[in-house]
């Protein structure tokens, strides 16, 4: 039999359901936009009906849980692409500026100037007695060696940049971290209570791609659903509760890296000397950067200082052979800086050239103002193999400098603007999966605001019974 | 599929931003009518373009180099021109003077006094300035290379102008060799000249090949010259014209004519009324007028060889721009249908975002 306190009881809770429910569906819409969401539901279950004889009488439906509607691999996949992103979008976002360097289509550069500088050795060589030509010389060598000094310059430039980025990107890991290692006590603590922690694992799954997307990571995540998160090979950087923290010093040259730029540390415990990583990370926007900044961008310096100190040292050799118009036996016609690193920063005309024009030799001989000898084999050089094993010329080899930029340069933004598709199409994917569509959310509204009323009219009905009940004696 | 809102906005946002960057590196295009703007756009074609200006300014500076050549050479070979008149001039005298039937002592002393007086015109030609620079003193252009009595004091410098990547041509003529007949000194000086022909070596000894002489032995020794090390490009820079030029030629040099010697044994001739003397002189001046012709031709020979030098710079000039042009330029009939063709489907995915962004259920519900 019956009670119609059970019906009342029925009614109780289905409104309690729809209740949910409908918040569930408000939190659906409210998050709509939120990065990362997974939509939730509510699951729905026959409560345990009651027996009476051979009677199972059924009482309704009860909340069962709140879930979120989302795949796991897919997230993982998603977390892999978008890691190889972030690598593709650091370095691509440092080679376009490496590129501004070497471009030439818009402005002078190297190229010119040394074609300028070659030119006037030229025009000298026609007219070696002209005070005019010297001064030409001497000008266009001054603007050569400048520009050497403004590639070296631009360029350790961009070094310090990607330094401050690195600085940057490596204070948003510590920052990431922290909240992961404080999401993963929420997701333990509300998991203990048999409730899945939808909206704290959502979060963590999205900080998990921010952070993989700016270094490295290897995560797994534990039997008592927290994640262990580990950067490079051995950089523990999230266990538990406890975040290690990253941190960037400008240190001394080492491998690959240049004087002065930072190198990342990495420190397991506040007491523990910190640990140099910066060669471990090689993977996203950080190692991006990282490689511009240590592998291209330093061996571009060193081929543009090879290239100076071996135009400097080709053009002296000859120079010093020649006779000034005192008849002296030429002077270095550049002061070579003593070692190849720094050369093209380093690199200047002789100064008591640049005060003197007429220390400039071309005679080959004594007493032979019209000699140019000196100063056509000077100008010849632009076309002589005297740099890389003496197979190709100044001009060549900066050529294919600015070739293998361009390459390295199309290359990479070729290779970022793919893997965006990649990237989107998956995003995509879980949105088909794990989005909240409005129409959905307003048909779930409409399903629910129903079995609201239905179950309102359930208890008024109930209610109505008991007065039924009530007035049986009046009567 | 299922799907959701934000896969719409999303892909609203992907397409619309792509469309638009299309869009902007075209207008980029169009603007700067370039569509090579930096290195990554092609690779290739920029290190080719910088090739390519890199030949063009060179081009442009030989180009430069030969007209001052040219110039130099016209100048030189019509102040040769000059002196081959005055022999000629002597000439006539000495033919005049050489017999009784037309002369006498009397027009031997007025004819002397000319030839003395064309004594000093040579000279003159022999100090020819260009500018500052004097045509005929080798190496030594600042000074007068001949003082009043025909001595010289110049060197044997030839003035080697860079015509091309290759090849050198000299744009001068040392005076030693026109007016003292020194003939040209070879680098090694093993291979002295023919006695009594003032030929000069570099002139291509079968002319017929309708080659420019002079520019072949720049051709020849172009293999020689590609040093790998600065030390091997002084070498050849000094053996260039050999250590010391003044001393090289020196033993062949009474086998060329001395033209103002010459001329003053005309005019001593003249003054003693020596017949026999004045017509023994007419072989030497025969002699000293064709020094004089052989060294024009030389000089008419290189200018050639500019002249040709300077028609393949500028048909090199050309052709590089064009190929310039067929890197960097932007064809701009392409792009503007390349323009066409994206705003068009701008306008088709502005259109269908307008129909994604449609309203929803929520719209529909009362």
């Amino acid at each position: 039999m019956s009670k119609i306190h059970g019906m009342m009881d029925v009614g109780k809770r289905s409104m309690m359901n729809s209740q949910t429910a409908l918040q569930t569906t408000g939190h659906n819409i409210a998050n709509k936009s939120t990065e990362g969401y997974s939509r939730q539901r509510v699951e729905l279950q026959t409560a345990e009906p009651l027996g009476m004889g051979k009677l199972r009488i059924g009482t309704g439906a009860k909340s069962a849980a709140i879930t979120r509607t989302n795949n796991p691999y897919l997230e993982k996949q998603i977390q892999k692409e978008q890691a190889n992103l972030g690598y593709l979008e650091g370095k691509a976002d440092a080679m376009t500026r490496v590129e501004q360097v070497y471009n030439e289509q818009m402005n002078k550069g190297l190229n010119q100037f040394s074609t300028d500088f070659f030119n006037s050795f030229r025009e000298f060589a026609n007219n070696p007695e002209s005070l005019a030509t010297r001064t030409q010389v001497k000008e266009t060598a001054d603007h050569m060696t400048q520009d050497f000094a403004r590639v070296n310059k631009q360029l350790t430039e961009i070094q310090r940049d990607l330094d401050q980025q690195v600085a940057v990107q490596v204070d948003q890991v510590n920052e990431i971290t922290k909240e992961l290692a404080s999401l993963n006590e929420k997701v333990q603590m509300v998991e203990a209570s048999g409730a899945p922690a939808n909206d704290e694992r959502d979060r963590r799954d999205l900080l998990i791609k921010q952070l993989g997307q700016k270094i490295n990571i290897r995560w797994a995540e534990g039997a008592d659903g927290n994640v262990t998160v580990t950067a490079g090979q051995n950089a523990l950087l999230v266990t538990g509760n406890e975040a290690k923290r990253l941190d960037v010093k400008s240190t001394p040259a080492e491998g690959a890296k240049g004087e002065g730029n930072f190198d990342v540390f990495y420190h397991n415990s506040e007491r523990s000397t910190a640990i140099r990583v910066t060669d471990q990370l090689n993977g996203g926007s950080l190692g991006g950067l990282l490689e511009v900044r240590d592998k291209t961008i330093n061996g571009l310096l060193d081929q543009v200082d090879n290239m100076a100190y071996t135009l400097g040292s080709t053009v002296n050799e000859l120079h010093q052979r020649g006779f000034d118009v005192y008849n002296k036996q030429g002077a270095t016609f550049f002061e070579l800086p003593k070692e190849l690193k720094g050369a093209s920063a380093n690199l200047k005309l002789n100064e008591a050239i640049a005060k003197d024009v007429g220390k400039i030799a071309s005679a080959a001989q004594r007493d032979a103002p019209g000699d140019n000898r000196v100063a056509n084999a000077i100008s010849k050089l632009q076309f002589e193999g005297v740099i890389g094993d003496n197979k190709a010329t100044l001009d060549e080899y900066y050529n294919s400098m600015v070739g293998e930029v361009g390459i390295q340069t199309r290359r990479t933004t070729t290779e970022q603007d793919s893997q965006k598709n990649i990237v989107n199409q998956l995003k995509n994917i879980r949105e088909s999966i794990s989005g909240v569509s409005l129409d959905e959310e307003t048909t779930r509204l409409i399903e629910y605001q129903k079995g609201f009323d239905a179950s309102a009219r359930l208890i008024r009905t109930a209610d109505e019974m008991f007065d039924t009940v009530l007035n049986l004696k009046r009567m | 599929m299922r799907i959701a809102d934000k896969m719409n906005f999303d892909q609203v946002n992907a397409t619309l931003g792509k469309n638009r960057t299309d869009m902007a590196e075209l207008q980029n295009q169009a603007a700067t009518q370039k569509k090579l703007t930096k290195p990554s756009d092609d690779p290739l074609a920029a290190t080719r373009v910088l090739q390519t200006r890199t030949e063009i300014e060179a081009g442009k500076q030989f180009l430069k180099s030969v007209g001052q050549a040219k110039n130099f050479l016209e100048y030189s070979d019509q102040s040769l021109g000059e002196l081959a008149e005055v022999f000629m001039r002597a000439k006539e005298l000495a033919i005049s003077q050489s017999n009784d039937a037309s002369a006498s002592e009397s027009t031997r002393q007025v004819a002397a006094t000319e030839v003395e007086q064309l004594f000093a015109q040579s000279v003159q030609v022999g100090n020819r300035k260009q500018g500052d620079r004097f045509l005929f003193g080798g190496f030594r252009t600042t000074r007068p290379p001949f003082d009043a009595n025909g001595n010289y004091k110049g060197d044997s410098g030839e003035m080697k102008i860079t015509i091309n990547k290759e090849a050198q041509v000299a744009m001068n003529m040392p005076g030693d060799r026109i007016f003292l007949g020194k003939s040209v000194q070879t680098p090694s000086g093993t291979t002295p000249p023919t006695p009594g022909e003032n030929r000069d070596p570099k002139v291509d000894p079968q002319p017929t090949h309708g080659n420019d002489p002079a520019v072949r032995p720049a051709k020849i020794r172009a293999p020689a010259s590609r040093f790998s090390t600065p030390n091997e490009a002084a070498a050849e820079m000094k053996s260039a014209d050999g250590e010391e030029p003044n001393n090289l030629g020196e033993s062949w040099k009474t086998k060329g004519t001395n033209v103002f010697k010459v001329l003053s044994d005309l005019e001593i001739a003249l003054r003693a009324n020596d017949k026999q003397s004045v017509q023994e002189s007419l072989d030497h001046i025969d002699e000293a007028l064709a020094q004089v012709v052989i060294a024009r031709s030389t000089l008419g020979a290189r200018a050639q060889t500019l002249t040709s030098a300077m028609e393949s710079l500028q048909k090199g000039q050309v052709d590089a721009k064009t190929l310039q042009s067929n890197l960097e330029d932007a064809d701009t009939f392409e792009l503007v249908s390349d323009i066409n063709k994206t705003e068009s489907t701008l306008k088709a995915s502005l259109q269908t975002s307008g129909k994604l962004i449609q309203p929803s259920l929520l719209d529909f519900l009362r």
